[in-house]
């Protein structure tokens, strides 16, 4: 079965740098590590096996919405709805309650959440433990690709899910082509990549502290959904806050919200950025002293 | 190959290295410096080869100690896999990549460009002999094929030093005997090459140097007929000489202190002799041989290999 096995040894030493190749812990050679490991993780995370829960999971609103319309007589959707109308419900039942909430949250559990973990369970982390990079470029590397990952799958899911609910409702053409409609369709799909920045660095970083994100998953997903019951200064620790403001239809909490200042745009934005970075950065330097250990010798 | 008194720039150096995982020992007070060349990693199932394996490279973190690979720490990967290639025993993959793409994919993660990763990864598959299957995909290799693409993964970008967990795993006599060809090569060019495995024979066979590991401690280390040596005392040396009067030898030898036991085989054609003193048995023996005109046709050293030595510590000193 074995072919021959050459014996020659390569003259060149490892530490030998070709012409033209950047030097070793030069930014160069970082961005091109960097780009390495997205490319090699984007193909796991958009056609990987698991990838398929995913694509279901973003497909899923436009897919309801879908099913709406083929049995809805087209008659029953212009007397059920006009356009304020379709704009709150866009708003608070379809993007709020169901798109960030669920789709986006979820999504973002098993994407951010499997980034190192699935990693240990395949029993391939070592590969890039085993790597000359530093293992903070590898943590960002990840982040970065799950973020490619979720921004697309989700971001495309807000924009279907827009156009399939304003575009069959009376007004709606002239909404999205005259109007506001496709600058609010912009803001919507800019506040799924925000939540995916905040929700992706916080699942990131469970990834690094839980055997298994399922549990604190859970908790968060209870904190972010009563974060309008809570006192103002703690509203301020749920992500689903900063969002808000950021939403281009104002939602309502329903008469149990406790109000609170909802923060500016740049606020809002500035902040979940800064704390995606120093979730990012505890996930770093976690990995940076992270031991494998598959099985027992 | 002790630790103290040694240049550490071409050496991989544990000095008083312990692991504990949690209550349970990994290893213990592991104080090595090991010289370029083939080393040999011997001991039984949990004895604590690959908790070592795996602190020279970083995957574990030392409760206490430190370690360094030719002056590398492995607190900084980013330099230290420039010089290290490690193939470790698990037998695990990226989902779905072939031979190349596998070596191919990594060396990009290294840092080295697309083309030269491409040529890298060619030159890695032709030295383990797997050219042709290196457009499969590895979920579909034999475990031989699979342990030789983790070897050339491991040898990719020309390390100096390569750690390797039991790489003759499911290797088939021919590619294991290349594959041994491959580390004294590499040997030779003054790498380290750094193996662990269970088969004993192999290790004799190709090790410069051996280290012993039981219960997470180093019972022996060094050149294995140095090892040998510092036991006679309590293990002494065994001999067999084949000769035409065997009855002759073992009455003359028996005339001395330091032959303790002389056995003749059931052949009646050799002779099994235990002695304290190596050196001053040879000596003796020639002088026999000449006085009584001996037809000698063999002297072999019958417990020189890491067997005997194994067996001696470990196994025995286990009971």
């Amino acid at each position: 079965m074995s072919a021959a096995i050459s014996n020659e040894v390569p003259a060149s030493p490892a530490t030998t740098i070709a012409i033209g190749e950047p030097a070793p812990g030069s930014a160069a050679l970082r961005r091109r590590q960097l780009a390495a490991i997205i490319r090699m993780e984007l193909k796991k995370g958009f056609f990987g096996k698991r990838a398929i829960g995913l694509w279901l999971l973003a497909l899923a609103p436009p897919a309801v919405l879908s099913l709406r319309l083929l049995f809805t007589p087209g008659d029953s959707i212009r007397e059920l709805f006009d356009l304020a109308q379709a704009q709150a419900i866009f708003a608070g039942a379809i993007y709020q309650a169901f798109l960030l909430r669920v789709v986006v949250f979820l999504g973002c559990v098993g994407i951010f959440g499997n980034l190192i973990r699935r990693e240990v369970l395949d029993r391939t982390l070592h590969y890039y433990f085993l790597a000359p990079i530093r293992r903070e470029l590898l943590v960002l590397g990840k982040y970065l690709t799950g973020l490619i990952v979720a921004g697309f799958l989700f971001g495309l899911s807000t924009a279907a899910s827009f156009l399939l609910t304003f575009a069959p409702i009376p007004g709606g053409s002239r909404f999205l082509l005259q109007g506001p409609g496709l600058g609010h369709m912009f803001a919507y799909i800019a506040t799924t990549l925000l939540a995916c920045v905040g929700y992706g660095a916080i699942f990131l970083t469970l990834g690094f502290f839980f055997r298994s994100p399922a549990i604190p998953a859970l908790l968060i997903f209870g904190w972010e959904g009563i974060h309008f019951l809570l006192p103002p200064l703690l509203k301020k620790a749920s992500v689903i806050h900063y969002l808000q403001s950021l939403m281009p239809v104002p939602v309502s909490d329903g008469p149990l919200a406790l109000l609170s200042d909802a923060p500016s745009k740049p606020v809002a934005v500035i902040g979940l950025l800064i704390f995606a970075g120093l979730l990012v950065a505890i996930s770093a330097r976690r990995a940076r002293r992270m031991e494998i250990k598959y099985e027992e010798d | 190959m002790s630790a103290a008194g040694k240049s550490t720039n071409d050496q991989i150096v544990l000095d008083n290295v312990s692991k504990f995982y949690g209550e349970v020992l990994g290893v213990n007070r592991i104080d090595l410096t090991i010289p370029p060349g083939i080393t040999g990693l011997v001991g039984p199932n949990g004895s604590g080869k690959t908790t070592l394996m795996n602190l020279l490279v970083g995957l574990l973190r030392p409760s206490a100690g430190t370690v360094s690979v030719r002056g590398l720490s492995p607190d900084r990967p980013e330099t230290m896999f420039r010089e290290i290639g490690f193939a470790t025993q698990v037998d695990a993959f990226p989902t779905g990549v072939t031979g190349f793409e596998f070596i191919e994919l990594l060396l990009r993660v290294y840092g080295f460009a697309a083309s030269d990763a491409k040529a890298r990864a060619g030159r890695a598959l032709e030295r383990v002999g797997l050219t042709e299957a290196g457009g499969r995909k590895v979920a579909g290799y034999s475990k031989g094929m699979r342990q030789r693409v983790k070897l050339a993964q491991a040898m990719a970008h020309d390390p100096s030093v390569l750690i390797l967990d039991e790489p003759l795993n499911g290797l088939d006599p021919m590619a294991r005997a290349e594959v041994i060809a491959l580390f004294r090569e590499l040997s030779i060019a003054g790498k380290h090459v750094l193996v662990s495995s269970h088969i004993l024979h192999e290790v004799d066979l190709i090790s410069d140097q051996v280290v012993l590991l039981n219960g997470g401690y180093v019972v022996a280390e060094g050149e294995i007929g140095g090892v040998r040596d510092e036991m006679e005392e309590e293990h002494p040396v065994q001999v067999m000489i084949r000769c035409d009067r065997p009855s002759l030898l073992a009455s003359r030898l028996f005339e001395h202190d330091h032959v303790v036991e002389a056995r003749i085989t059931n052949d009646r054609r050799g002779l099994l002799v235990s002695t304290k003193d190596a050196d001053g048995f040879h000596l003796l023996l020639n002088r026999i041989v000449l006085e009584h005109d001996l037809a000698v046709e063999s002297i072999v050293p019958a417990d020189a290999d890491v067997h005997a030595v194994y067996q001696y510590l470990i196994e025995q000193g286990g009971r």
